[in-house]
């Protein structure tokens, strides 16, 4: 079967040479963390730093900073602590990961954990991938070309649409297989066997919101509120608040008085962070938006509707019991205010993945948490964090999922 | 002045002003009837213009987002009062719009498309040529707006022949006899824009075909000929030079709407009928946009009593250029449709074609 390789070079190849390859290099299989490895990843978010067409692009621009060396030994030293007296961590052997179409970078991330710790790699990446992943490619091709033979056989990655045979063969050569992806593409794949050993990571669908201490917002001095606006602009807008991780509903704890006067100023606030940043919506986009106002107002409990302007569309919720996490991505946010933040518990469901935050402290986090007792929310994190790529991630410890341990007594 | 007024005036006879005035009035009384009727519409009203109560000028008025009509059930007569209910012709597996008809409706759309088809067409019935095949009408389970729109247009010809086959092949010795028998005098051809470049078009290039005395009426199908890159002119211009055919009507109208249809003048502009008016909108304001000046296109209607589409806002890109001042000497708006909104693709981890609600 003949496919597209993108890495280490662009060409066609067969897929069965491209399977007896990474088998082949199992023999000579870099050990977690090693320096190989943390050189070339170091390399690699120079480079990114560094490249004319990938300065161009902030998302590239993040993955660089979150691959940079002492990022990287920072998360060595996590590894190490995985290391017991009586067990010994090794790789799991070839993971596959299968990343979204429309999320550019969540590939690299994937496959930074996998290789960090030794695995061999192979990745589909779509034909629907936008410049940031050619750019991507380019550059990781470029930093193969001086690295070591071990590095070079390690990572492949090919596109391809859904051809299922391709899918299949890969899948058959697996230890490790990870989709990513909606629930369609999730369900999709997974009715693609995998060998028996081979353990599976899925991220379906998700869902996030963000909650604010109403008095705590009406307490801070305008720098304060405006660098608020700023960061949940970050996680909200890139990638058309279509990422799992882009909140989509937003609550304001307190009195009703103190919510309403909060979520004024502070939409005044994100209005002008849209202006200043300049994100612009098409035609299609805002056509979208407009028809998915219209049938949550019919489907929701909507009470009232603004649309600030084009960019940002705000729908206030009377209850949020039976939300559907529908969404249309593009600057929308369902708006709900509680009493507090307790009261949240009872409508969080399993597809919640993200919750950001401000006003409430860590213990307070913890004690929502301890009550959710996995109701749902795999991460807590500050406003403007909801973004950043992390070790836990949909409630998997990936550093841990893509290691084996050993036992020795 | 009332509804069946504005049929019996000649179309495209009212100055601006003076129909702004007259749908205005009508419309707002549309409005009330189907914020009494269609709880739904009363919602959506409510939450989107609080306080709205009557619109001063027709781009006042609320409108539907027309992909609504795929979600929900929208209809402003109770279950037994449906007549027909209409579907639009959507692939496999898309949702598909659902159009709730009375008796009444039904009446005013075909009256409507009546007194349109006559100021194009001429009062007499001509012997008419489909680009369908007979399949499409026979099989009423599957009623859609295509079936629908044959079955309107039929009406206005006699003598139909169908020139297509179940697999969509031409039926050319139809074809010869039918011109044979017709082909000196004045005849109708009807047909879906595509369908009648692809399966008539394409097939008789070369065969010195003489249609000059034909009238085509054709529409729809925006997609497939953008993806084949033919425009309006070309599509005219080939026909012109390969058969002669010199008189070609596009015409523009959704299933949402049926029996308002926008058909070309001479000049290849749409015009609005009477009873019908077109507002195109800033995609980003979502105010009326300058003449000239392309936007999203709101189609106003008074024809729909069953179900409140009198205001919809259409996915479909479009322009005015001018108002009463068009060399042909239709009155009102006239205007041009330049096709879908251009679809592109928001980012995101999950499947994002199954979550853009447009469909």
């Amino acid at each position: 079967m003949k496919v597209q390789q993108l890495v280490p070079r662009i060409e066609e190849v067969e897929l069965e040479d491209i399977l007896a390859r990474l088998r082949a290099s199992s023999a000579n299989a870099l050990s977690p963390f090693a320096s190989e490895i943390l050189e070339f990843c170091a390399n690699f978010s120079r480079a990114l730093f560094h490249d004319t067409e990938a300065k161009r692009l902030p998302e590239l621009q993040a993955l660089a900073f979150w691959m940079r060396k002492a990022e990287l030994e920072r998360l060595r030293q996590e590894f190490d602590r995985l290391k017991t007296d009586h067990t010994w961590p090794v790789p799991r052997g070839l993971v596959f990961h299968v990343p979204p179409a429309n999320v550019d970078t969540v590939f690299v991330y994937s496959w930074l954990v996998s290789v960090m710790v030794g695995n061999r790699n192979i990745l589909r990446i779509s034909p629907r991938a936008a410049l940031q992943t050619t750019v991507i490619c380019r550059v990781f091709d470029e930093c193969l070309e001086t690295a070591g033979e071990a590095m070079q056989q390690n990572t492949v990655m090919i596109r391809y649409a859904h051809e299922k045979e391709i899918t299949a063969a890969i899948s058959a050569a697996a230890d490790v297989r990870v989709i990513w992806g909606g629930d369609h593409s999730v369900n999709d794949i997974r009715s693609v066997p995998i060998p028996p050993h081979c353990k599976e990571l899925t991220f379906p669908d998700r869902y996030a919101m963000s909650v604010v201490r109403a008095s705590k917002y009406l307490a801070l001095d305008e720098k304060m509120r405006r660098d608020l606006s700023a960061q949940f602009y970050n996680d909200t807008f890139w990638f058309d608040q279509m990422a799992c991780s882009s909140p989509r509903l937003l609550i304001w704890c307190g009195d009703p008085e103190d919510c309403s006067a909060a979520s004024a100023m502070f939409l005044r606030e994100l209005h002008a962070e849209v202006n200043r940043r300049g994100y612009e919506l098409d035609a299609s986009g805002s056509m979208n938006k407009f028809t998915f106002l219209c049938r949550s107002i019919l489907d929701q409990p909507v009470i009232s509707a603004e649309r600030v302007d084009n960019q940002l569309t705000v729908a206030q919720l009377e209850n949020i019991a039976k939300l559907d996490r529908n969404h249309c991505g593009g600057g929308f946010l369902f708006q709900y205010y509680a009493q507090l933040l307790e009261d949240l518990a009872d409508h969080v469901a399993r597809r919640d993945q993200t919750l950001t935050y401000f006003g409430f402290d860590l213990p307070e986090m913890m004690s929502f948490a301890r009550l959710l007792n996995g109701r749902g929310i795999d991460r807590i994190v500050p406003i403007g964090k909801a973004l950043t790529f992390q070790r836990y991630w949909d409630g998997y410890d990936l550093l841990a999922e893509m290691i084996r341990h050993v036992r020795i007594d | 002045m009332n509804f069946d007024d504005l049929l019996q005036l000649p179309q495209y006879s009212l100055p601006h002003a003076e129909k702004e005035r007259i749908l205005l009035d009508e419309l707002n009384r549309l409005d009330e009837h189907h914020r009494a009727h269609c709880p739904e519409y009363e919602r959506l009203v409510s939450v989107l213009r609080p306080g709205f109560r009557r619109a001063q000028a027709l781009s006042e008025l609320p409108y539907l987002a027309v992909g609504l009509f795929k979600s929900h059930r929208l209809s402003s007569i109770p279950r037994d009062k449906v007549f027909k209910t209409l579907t639009s012709s959507g692939t496999t597996g898309q949702q598909v719009s659902q159009i709730f008809l009375d008796v009444e409706t039904a009446k005013r759309q075909s009256a409507a498309l009546s007194r349109i088809m006559t100021h194009t067409l001429g009062p007499n019935r001509l012997p008419m040529i489909l680009i369908e095949s007979r399949a499409l009408i026979q099989d009423r389970s599957r009623f859609n707006a295509r079936a629908a729109g044959v079955l309107g247009m039929m009406t206005f010809g006699r003598d139909h022949f169908y020139a297509l086959d179940e697999r969509m092949d031409l039926d050319e010795e139809g074809l010869f006899a039918f011109l044979e028998k017709f082909g000196s005098r004045p005849f109708f051809l009807f047909g879906f824009t595509f369908m009648v470049w692809q399966y008539l078009f394409q097939r008789i290039a070369e065969r010195g075909l003489d249609l000059s005395q034909g009238v085509l009426v054709h529409g729809g199908g925006w997609k497939k000929m953008e993806e084949m890159a033919v425009s309006n002119s070309e599509f005219k211009s080939r026909f012109r030079e390969k058969t002669g055919l010199e008189r070609i009507y596009n015409f523009y109208g959704l299933v949402e709407q049926v029996g308002s249809i926008y058909v070309e003048g001479e000049d290849a502009y749409l015009y609005a009928p009477n009873f019908a008016d077109v507002i195109v909108r800033d995609p980003i304001t979502w105010e009326p946009a300058p003449m000239g000046s392309p936007g999203i296109l709101q189609v106003l209607s008074v024809l729909p009593l069953s179900y409140p589409g009198h205001s919809i806002l259409t996915e479909d890109m479009g322009i005015i250029h001018g108002v009463d001042d068009s060399p042909s000497g239709r009155l009102g708006k006239y205007f041009s449709v330049s096709g879908r909104i251009p679809k592109a693709e928001l980012r995101g981890c999950s499947d994002v074609h199954a979550t853009q609600v447009s469909g």
